[in-house]
């Protein structure tokens, strides 16, 4: 008998924590991993980017990357890349600056983290 | 001793008189040399200067067209009508559209967009439910992932005398549009210097008969010369000095020359208090057309207009304005400029002139922030310069809907000498979209969205909630709605009151916030909430005072709806501070950049805080002061804050969208009450202008240090999910409310 008072106390009590903890659906947050309307277009100019950082036309490659910010601003890779791209070419205060939007538009662990650590150290000490 | 007399005085005095004549002749031949060069300095000035110089040039952003893109067909072909577009049935060449079933095919223009030269491209734009479906390139039939549309031109100017005109250069001007002036105006003009005896003689003649000035003899070069250098003033010093400079204009400039300075100089329309000069800007106004587009009929009445630009106007006197280009057709076909035909059709043809004619400059309020920055930012030598282009971040799209929707909001409210001003800003790029200074919109008066400074009333309420974060409170945490008596520094006693003035008892700060009391949030700052309020404003650079004084924490610091935008960005953008800005690029006529605006995102303040700011905001458009939003688009997530001042003087609101921000005032310019608290007056303007943008939700940014909870938004227990007074707030992770409150 008391087995079973034990039992359904704990299991009133698993029911009221449950009640009090993070939602599992928040209509208010941007959903995770949502895509976006203009998804090709933002690969098109990020790709067109990355070629032109290759060839050292870091002008041109931040030219795309902001054409691309401007059609999805909430896209952590174009800011990645402009913090690349500011890397190359000397302008390590935007670099930090890019890559800290960069951060606040991924999820902690998604798989940019430690790209944009490792670009946001040597950008700081740069 | 005298001198002796000469005695050969008669030929000496007749060799005095030769000299003294010769010396008049010198002293005549000095001035005339002087005046010639007088008049020589002035053309030189003038026409050398301004005349052939390029304006600087204004560009609205590129349009970039990509498959997803949230834009109907109709809506790019208002792009493309201003920028004077022309649809045809037929397969478009550069500057033409043609619809096709569903999709348009249009030729875009070449364009320069500063070391990146785009050929002018066929294209077809495929629409599908209110988006762009697919973008193919015309001969070639291969999908495209984007293409950039050259952006419309929105004004030129000069950059020392800030003037706005629109100038052809000489290969611009079409044949045609020569053709006929020479044959209306002045047929002799390839034959004569300047001045054509044979006219002057006839008109001498004709005036005689009549009695009174009846006929001009003036040549174009003359009239030219007129119009640039000289009074209207009917005397014979002005003609004399009309002569000369014609016969010095023809001297030193070439027959095109002189007929493209025309074409652009000469007066053609009067509208309010501006004239309007040149065939291109009349054209543009008139017809919504470039000049190589026009019909014979347009032509023929530009044409017609120069010989008496009020008596032909088409819209005071349209019975004379179409017998005068009629008259002009007839000429036109006399001379085989057109044939039979074209005369049947053009001269059967209504006027063709657009309803209402738009301002000179339609956006007059974005082209002066233009000015403003510009001169901000860049060297003064470099702004000297003539020929610049300035591409910016205007959005000819969101200013239509602006303007739309503000005519709609106001047209609510019978309120003479209601005035407004309205910021469209996309807050996470900094791009300043639209702007409209004045309820007149294409009215070029004074910039109250930049210059109007009005108390900001409630929406210094963000950032205050913001400082208050910064301390021990969370959004559950319980304030006290009571009186509160303040020393002020002069010694008075400041006693503020709620705006329904009545008392609530203790609730949320978030149940505070979003009704927008007054006594807790004072009761909070002068417990210690006033100075974090200045650092904060201070660092945006909008603390306007260097004493800090109890009554900013209910905004009676004073801003301009643009600054209120600029505070508004960074709380919208995380706390990111992004400078609002008009201008992309400016580039010298050669088209060499001599600046880009690079994307600034400078972190001020903490992103998780700011996050329960806009939960705040967005509930303020719930249940709160706004919550006119979700019963009008009820299921949308929307953010904002209103803001009233003293005796409903200023209505505002500022509120937020997933990628736009918009800030409305209504006021008086004389200060007096206007009637309308933020609520009733600039939240019902900014929902009219904000559903013509689209209004999409607003979303929080996701962040691993804070949790959520639902709360009782009166107690500040936490409450089940499923508990209908519930609202679910952001909380950092140290600080989650653990007591409960029940559930009613």
């Amino acid at each position: 008998m008391s087995l079973i008072r034990c039992l359904i106390i704990a299991v009133t009590a698993l029911w009221l924590t449950s009640c009090a903890v993070e939602p599992p659906h928040n209509r208010y947050q941007l959903p995770a991993g949502e895509s976006q309307p203009g998804e090709s277009a933002v690969a098109e100019l990020q790709a067109r980017a990355r070629q032109a950082l290759t060839s050292g036309d870091y002008r041109l490659a931040i030219e795309y990357l902001q054409r691309a910010i401007r059609i999805e601003p909430r896209d952590p890779y174009s800011w990645h890349h402009l913090g690349e791209a500011y890397r190359a070419s000397g302008d390590y205060r935007r670099c930090v600056e890019m890559i800290d939007r960069s951060f606040s538009y991924s999820d902690e662990g998604s798989e940019l983290d430690a790209p944009n650590r490792r670009l946001r150290q040597i950008c700081q000490s740069g | 001793m005298p001198r002796p007399r000469n005695r050969n005085s008669a030929p000496a005095a007749s060799s005095r008189r030769w000299r003294r004549l010769a010396a008049l002749l010198l002293l005549l031949l000095a001035a005339m040399t002087a005046y010639l060069a007088y008049l020589n300095h002035l053309i030189d000035a003038r026409f050398e200067g301004d005349t052939w110089a390029l304006p600087s040039r204004v560009y609205a952003r590129a349009l970039e067209l990509y498959p997803g893109l949230a834009l109907k067909r109709e809506q790019l072909e208002y792009e493309l009508e201003l920028s004077t577009y022309l649809e045809v049935d037929h397969e478009p060449r550069a500057g033409q559209y043609r619809r096709l079933g569903d999709s348009l095919e249009v030729h875009a223009r070449e364009f320069d967009f500063g070391g990146e030269l785009q050929q002018a491209r066929l294209l077809q734009v495929f629409f599908d439910d209110g988006r762009v479906a697919g973008l193919v390139d015309g001969p070639a039939g291969v999908e495209l992932p984007l293409f950039r549309l050259p952006p419309v031109l929105i004004g030129s100017y000069y950059p020392d005398n800030g003037e706005d005109r629109l100038l052809l250069d000489e290969e611009q001007v079409p044949e045609r549009l020569i053709d006929t002036l020479i044959a209306v105006e002045d047929r002799a003009f390839y034959r004569h210097h300047g001045l054509s005896p044979r006219a002057i003689g006839r008109a001498l003649l004709a005036n005689f008969e009549a009695g009174k000035t009846v006929q001009g003899g003036s040549t174009l070069t003359q009239q030219l010369a007129k119009n640039l250098f000289l009074t209207p003033e009917k005397t014979l010093l002005r003609k004399i000095n009309e002569a000369f400079m014609a016969l010095l204009l023809e001297l030193r400039f070439s027959k095109q020359a002189i007929v493209t300075a025309y074409i652009n100089e000469v007066f053609l329309l009067q509208q309010n208090r501006i004239a309007i000069h040149g065939f291109a800007r009349a054209s543009r106004m008139l017809f919504r057309r470039s000049v190589d587009h026009l019909e014979p009929q347009h032509l023929a009445l530009l044409v017609g207009m120069v010989n008496g630009p009020s008596r032909y106007n088409p819209f005071t006197n349209p019975a004379a304005a179409i017998a005068r280009r009629n008259l002009v057709l007839k000429i036109m076909l006399d001379q085989g400029l057109i044939d039979a035909s074209e005369y049947a059709l053009a001269a059967a043809a209504p006027l063709g002139v657009v309803e209402r004619l738009p301002g000179v400059n339609p956006f007059p309020a974005y082209l002066d922030l233009v000015k403003r920055q510009l001169r901000a930012s860049y060297a003064g030598t470099d702004l000297s310069q003539r020929g610049l282009r300035v591409i910016t971040a205007f959005d000819p799209q969101v200013q239509r809907n602006l303007e739309a929707g503000l005519e709609q909001g106001l047209a609510r409210f019978d309120k003479p000498g209601l005035q407004a001003a309205v910021v469209v800003a996309d807050y996470l790029s900094g791009d300043i979209q639209g702007l409209v200074s004045d309820r007149d919109t294409d009215y070029p008066g004074f910039n109250r969205a930049l210059m109007a400074q009005r108390p900001i009333g409630s929406l210094v309420k963000p950032m205050l909630l913001y400082s208050l974060l910064q301390g021990d409170l969370t959004l559950a945490s319980l304030v006290a709605d009571q009186p509160v008596r303040v020393r002020q520094s002069n010694g008075q006693i400041w006693e503020p009151a709620n705006y329904d003035r009545r008392l609530h008892g203790r609730m949320t700060l978030y149940e505070a916030f979003v009704n927008s009391y007054n006594l807790p949030f004072v009761n909070l700052g002068v417990d210690g909430g006033l100075e974090p309020l200045a650092q904060n404003l201070a660092k945006i650079q909008l603390l306007k005072h260097q004493v800090v004084y109890p009554s900013m924490l209910l905004g009676t610091t004073a801003m301009s709806a643009f600054e209120v935008a600029q505070m508004f960005q960074v709380i919208a953008n995380n706390g990111y501070f992004t400078p609002l800005t008009t201008i992309r690029r400016v580039s010298d006529h050669r088209h060499r950049d001599l600046g880009r605006v690079a994307l600034e995102s400078i972190k001020l303040f903490d992103q998780a805080r700011m996050i329960q700011v806009q939960r705040a905001l967005i509930g303020v458009a719930e249940t709160g002061t706004a919550r006119y939003l979700a019963e009008r688009f009820g299921g949308r997530s929307l953010a904002g804050k209103t803001g009233t001042t003293n005796d409903l003087r200023d209505s505002w609101f500022a509120g937020f969208t997933r990628r736009q921000l918009a800030v409305v005032w209504l006021g008086r310019d004389d200060n007096q009450p206007v009637g309308l608290s933020g609520s009733a007056g600039a939240l019902r303007v900014w929902a009219d202008i904000m559903t013509r943008q689209g209004l999409e939700s607003f979303k929080l940014s996701r962040d691993a240090s804070l949790e959520w909870r639902y709360i009782d938004p009166l107690g500040g227990g936490l409450l089940p999910a499923d508990c209908a007074n519930g609202v679910l707030l952001p909380f950092p992770k140290a600080r989650v409310p653990r007591k409960r409150s029940p559930c009613p």
